[in-house]
């Protein structure tokens, strides 16, 4: 077979297309930039009907041009996804290929965006979202990744081959080359990497281990965070004293150092990993415990029921994770599975990284709030300290937290790459972006597939992860 | 420099204004048909509730609307010349030049890293190009002129090193200093306290006559308008509802908003039993849902469908120089006393349920935060605080702030433990107990009602959630549903519609939020309700309300009232007993009739003169303060108030001094002060009410 072009006879109509739009998008963007020093500020001039418009003068003229050219461009790109599902690799080349395979995301994409946006007045702050474009974008990305986490990890309707399956002759192939074995997806659309592995592949399977594992860790070092964060500011003096120096320690130790320390295997022997496991995850199970405690322990019958129905599973998950053969903590007899111990550094690491800068950010806030009314309130009807805390304080401050949970998936979906191209973390073969990019870096300049395409992956969701930040601030701030 | 020197006609002629705000829905009329004319040397007032759109006239007088402002319709003629026909180089030259404009937060007014002579100086040389030793004797004058103690000391001083009502003399300087022709003063006293305003306003009136500047005094108190001004515009929801001299509008008003206005604060003729308040009854209408004809229509007790709903209602002659925006005003009889009041009598108080005696509380401040070592400061927050509550008694206690009402407060409540004495509820002292020591009973037994309506809720949980709360920790009822069915009839209690126990309380207004506030209060039938100032932020209109409400309960539940306030108009209404405190020191104490009529602690008598009445027939004697209240950190030694009390040379020797004051007893009527007997009996009454 013919190796594929990269939009095959589709592109003979749409590629000429994509370039006048871009071009003309170019042109009258600098045009607008122009136009915006020369003309004085634009009037505004009352319509009949008591709205307000803007006078057309050159710069409407520029605007509404960029506003077409614009739109042109993105009519492009839907016929170039819409003409790939339909046409497939036969007709639409590499892009048609990986269109037609992402189908299921495509349409889920759709149907959500679809919902979301009729529903959007009931939906509180996440249908707002719907009124910034920004933040429209940031969470299209965002969700685009998490469907092909999901299409792709758990029901195994994205592809095409196996991410760990090497074909001879495949080595380090440019994309579109067709495969030398029969059987399987006849191609590897993006090519194959040095061990003769299908680059388009590695990356639809790394996106479940980033989608996994960058939000659960982030999430860990918000609950360290929080749960240090929050007595530190409520109660002050010498408490947030100690706990802010700690904290300033962290931040200024090199943490690639760390990373190197925690894999060492002298200290892996000595089980400080295992230990600083055994209490990092024990902190939701203390966080759930005082949540549910502080809020019904009026009614204490009903406490112990949440308690036993909530900390119960929890505890169990826990034991489970915490113990592991070969390691100083080895007494569980119920082990019902292992985590591998590279992915108990990456937590590690995430929450020493992160809960530092969560807790100053926590501390600020509370320190604001507790000088609230309703906070005297509470404790002028007798309310615990964490009953203030967690009830009162904390609902309160989860606008900047949200957004800033976002932003933090970001960096620890980098921060994962940056582990994976120390070699450090996930095992080796993993398809993880951080690893492969870092697998690919060796022949870059001669070929650089197979790290750009999960380069570009990584790219695209931490840029979304902040847009969907940018957007979840911008409209949180709007009445 | 200065336009037309010699002009000589209406220094501001606004004539049917109107402005309106553009957002991406609608537009919003914010001011609508709106003239008045400010002659040379006059003072026009502007009064209206929040939201009136008095502020916007004063921004649309600067031109500096914003994006989204605009003005829509009318004129606004400065000196004759007409301020949107002017470019923006012009206009920058009238701006802080020829009008200055004085904001109601002064240290958001003064740049926080420059020294006050340096943003003094810069006046003068912005505008007048005058070199730096000019302006640095222009500055120094100017400030001996605001009557701040040690002016060089001042201009080398940076703003934070000021007192709130340093900082407001300082920000008034700083307009004066261009000799403008016209001064708009936004809320220029809401931030400080009572005698800190009365200073202020004092220096405003001088200072009027003395530059020959013309005043637009935009204020939410009629009283302080009444003290200051020559003509009064009062504005409801965008529109001017009635103008003309301050006697007129004021004993001859011709329009029901400014009535019920005037019957819904506490004047001296206001009485709780005899001649309660009348609230306004309804809402503000917003802006963009203002009802067809008169605005005032829907709350106004002369509506007559068909008339007042029927066309825009033009502004018409009601006498010389009076206007009013009433098509009825001719046939409404103006001298109809409000309707009696059909409430019972409140009932007499009973047994004491709190004793107080010999309350002190220090707090130790270490010099170091980290080590804790260095020099540990003591501030004496109370001293020495007596009194007694009892059952069904409004127990009113006044002062400013620093005076240590919080910390008396806060000891009640248990978040603090005293130093020394006795707190006595019921048979049990509670003076060491901290708050987590003390029983369901006990803590429910002692509630407070809290100051900012937009603070008191927690804002992500629904209304009925925090009263249910409030329940559950005071351990009421058995299950949810006693406990639901209770938190209903508490709404039924502050008269609120039971829809409100699912709304956020972003969905209610101040009124509402602060109504729910005492609902919870009141969830596990509080003996002792500390209420905290509880009107103190709200609207005039709706303070009644609220006022009426918590003595309606109050009456029913024969709770003890413990009123804390700076308001001695309101204290005077709703009062029994009355306690004055002054850092940390409780200097008088006495019925409302007896802490009001003379003798004075001296400290009672300046605050009694400092409180603007909105009355014309009350004529007050001036007593200002000099200075600000000492620090409790490093407290006068003697009498706390000898630093600014004017009877100090009285008293032989120097008591005052070197002597805390015993506490004097005249029946009852108990005042901390030297004086002798005699002095005591020449005082006179500070507010008296002239014979018509």
């Amino acid at each position: 077979m013919e190796p594929l072009t990269w939009t095959g006879e589709l592109g003979d109509i749409l590629d000429p297309l994509l370039g006048i739009a871009t071009l003309a998008l170019a042109v009258t963007t600098v045009f607008a930039i122009l136009a915006s020093f020369v003309t004085p500020t634009p009037r505004i001039t009352v319509n009949p009907d008591g709205t307000a418009a803007m006078a057309e003068g050159l710069p409407g003229l520029v605007g509404r041009a960029q506003q077409n050219a614009l739109y042109a461009l993105i009519g492009t790109l839907v016929a170039y996804i819409v003409g790939g599902i339909a046409l497939g690799w036969q007709g639409a080349g590499i892009i048609g290929g990986m269109m037609r395979a992402f189908t299921p995301v495509w349409l889920s994409l759709v149907a959500l965006f679809a919902a979301s946006i009729w529903f959007k007045r009931s939906l509180g702050l996440y249908g707002k979202l719907f009124d910034s474009t920004i933040g429209m974008i940031g969470f299209g990305l965002v969700m685009f990744w998490v469907f092909t986490a999901i299409f792709g990890g758990v029901f195994d309707m994205i592809y095409t081959s196996d991410p760990l399956n090497q074909v001879s002759g495949m080595k380090n192939e440019p994309p579109g080359s067709p495969l030398t074995e029969d059987g399987g997806y006849p191609f590897y659309l993006l090519g194959g990497d040095t061990l003769a592995r299908d680059v388009f592949a590695r990356m639809v399977a790394g996106s479940t281990i980033v989608i996994v594992i960058a939000p659960f860790a982030t999430l860990f070092a918000f609950m360290v965070g929080i749960t240090l964060g929050l007595p530190a500011g409520y109660y002050g003096g010498k408490l947030d004293t100690v706990l802010s120096f700690l904290a300033n320690l962290i931040l200024a130790f090199p943490v690639i150092l760390l990373f190197y320390l925690l894999v060492t295997p002298e200290i892996v022997q000595t089980g400080l990993p295992a230990y600083m496991a055994m209490v990092l995850f024990l902190a939701p199970l203390v966080f759930m415990g005082v949540l549910i405690w502080s809020r019904y322990r009026t009614q204490p019958n009903r406490a112990w029921l949440l308690l036993a129905l909530v900390l119960t599973p929890m505890a169990l998950v826990y034991l489970s994770v915490i113990n592991a053969d070969d390691t100083p903590i080895d007494f569980w007899p119920l082990d019902f599975f292992n985590i591998p111990g590279g992915i108990l550094v990456v937590f590690v690491s995430v929450v020493f990284v992160n809960s530092p800068t969560v807790f100053r950010i926590v501390r600020g806030l509370t320190l604001d709030i507790k000088t609230r009314d309703y906070v005297a309130a509470a404790q002028t009807r007798g309310e615990t300290p964490w009953y203030i805390m967690l009830w009162e304080i904390l609902p309160n401050a989860r606008g900047p937290l949200i957004v800033d949970f976002c932003l933090r998936i970001g960096y620890t979906t980098i921060l994962l790459g940056t582990l994976g191209f120390f070699g450090l973390g996930l095992p080796p073969e993993s398809p993880d972006w951080g690893s492969t990019i870092n697998e690919g870096r060796k022949l870059l300049s001669i070929y650089p597939h197979p790290a750009i395409a999960p380069a570009l992956a990584l790219l695209s969701l931490v840029l979304g992860l902040n847009l969907l930040a940018d957007g979840l601030r911008e409209e949180s701030l709007r009445d | 420099m200065k336009q037309n020197p010699d002009y000589d006609g209406p220094i501001l002629e606004i004539d049917r204004l109107s402005i309106s705000f553009f957002t991406r829905l609608r537009e919003i009329p914010a001011v609508m048909d709106f003239s008045v004319s400010v002659q040379p040397g006059e003072a026009v007032g502007l009064v209206g509730e929040s939201g009136c759109g008095k502020s916007t006239v004063a921004l649309g007088v600067m031109q500096d609307l914003g994006v989204n402002g605009r003005i829509v319709g009318g004129t606004i003629k400065f000196k004759g010349r007409d301020l949107a026909e002017m470019s923006q180089a012009e206009l920058r030259d009238i701006r802080g030049n020829e009008i200055a404009m004085i904001y109601q937060e002064p240290m958001a007014s003064l740049n926080p890293a420059m020294k006050i002579g340096k943003q003094l100086m810069e006046v003068p040389i912005l505008h007048d190009g005058a070199d730096e030793q000019a302006a640095y004797d222009m500055a120094l004058q100017t400030v001996t002129d605001v009557k701040l103690p040690d002016p060089a000391r001042i201009l080398d001083a940076y703003p934070h090193q000021l007192s709130g009502g340093q900082q407001q003399r300082i920000v008034i300087a700083m307009a004066l200093m261009s000799k403008p022709s016209l001064l708009i003063l936004d809320e220029p006293t809401t931030a400080l306290d009572v005698t800190v305003e009365a200073g202020i306003v004092e220096l405003v009136k001088e200072l009027g006559v003395k530059y020959g500047t013309s005043m637009l005094f935009i204020s939410h108190n009629l009283g302080l308008v009444l003290e200051t001004c020559d003509r009064v515009c009062v504005m409801y929801s965008g529109e001017a509802v009635e103008d003309g001299a301050i006697a007129e509008v004021f004993d001859r008003m011709r329009h029901p908003y400014t009535q019920a206005l005037f019957r819904s604060i506490p004047l001296p003729s206001a009485n709780k039993t005899a001649r309660p308040l009348v609230a306004i009854p309804g809402n503000f209408p917003l802006p963009h849902e203002r009802p067809p004809g008169c605005n005032f229509g829907p709350r106004c007790d002369y509506f007559e469908a068909g008339r007042c709903d029927a066309q825009p209602i033009p502004m018409r002659d009601a006498g010389p120089g009076h206007n009013s925006r009433c098509v009825r005003f001719e046939e409404i009889d103006w001298d109809a006393p409000p309707e009696a009041s059909d409430k019972p009598p409140a009932p007499a108080p009973g047994a004491p349920v709190l004793k107080v005696s010999n309350l002190k509380k220090y707090y130790e401040v270490a010099a170091n935060a980290l080590t804790g070592g260095g020099e540990a400061r003591v501030v004496k927050a109370n001293e020495t605080i007596d009194f007694e509550a009892r059952e069904s008694e409004t127990l009113a206690i006044v002062g400013e702030s620093g005076c240590g009402k919080s910390t008396l407060a806060k000891m009640l409540m248990g978040l603090e433990t005293a130093t020394d004495g006795t707190i006595t509820l019921g048979n049990e002292e509670i003076q060491d107990k901290p708050i987590e020591d003390r029983g369901p009973s006990q803590v429910s037994d002692v509630q407070m009602v809290f100051q900012n309506p937009f603070d008191t809720l927690n804002p992500s949980m629904t209304v009925g959630r925090q009263i249910t709360r409030a329940l559950e920790v005071f351990d009421y009822g058995n299950s949810d549903d006693d406990r639901r069915q209770r938190m209903l009839q508490l709404l039924d209690l502050v008269k609120l519609p039971r829809e409100f126990a699912d709304r956020m309380p972003r969905q209610l207004s101040g009124g509402q939020k602060q109504r729910v506030g005492i609902a919870r209060a009141f969830a596990g039938d509080a003996k002792i309700v500390v209420a905290d100032e509880p009107v103190s932020a709200l609207d005039v209109s709706v303070q009644a309300a609220v006022t009426d409400l918590l003595m309606e309960i109050q009456r029913e539940h024969k709770t003890t009232l413990l009123f804390i306030s700076h308001d001695l108009s309101i204290v005077r209404y709703l009062s029994d007993r009355i306690m004055v405190m002054y850092l940390g020191h409780v200097v008088e104490l006495g019925t409302t009739e007896e802490v009001f009529a003379p003798p004075y602690h001296p400290y009672t008598e300046a605050l009694l003169s400092a409180v603007p009445i909105a009355d014309t027939h009350v004529v007050k004697k001036q007593i200002v303060l000099e200075g600000d209240i000492p620090s409790a950190m490093n407290p006068p030694p003697g009498c706390p108030f000898q630093t600014r009390c004017r009877w100090k040379e009285k008293v032989p020797g120097a008591l005052c001094e070197t002597e805390v004051p015993p506490m004097r007893n005249f029946d009852g009527h108990q005042i901390k002060c030297h004086l002798s007997e005699e002095d005591f009996a020449s005082m006179e009454p500070v507010i008296q009410i002239a014979a018509e």
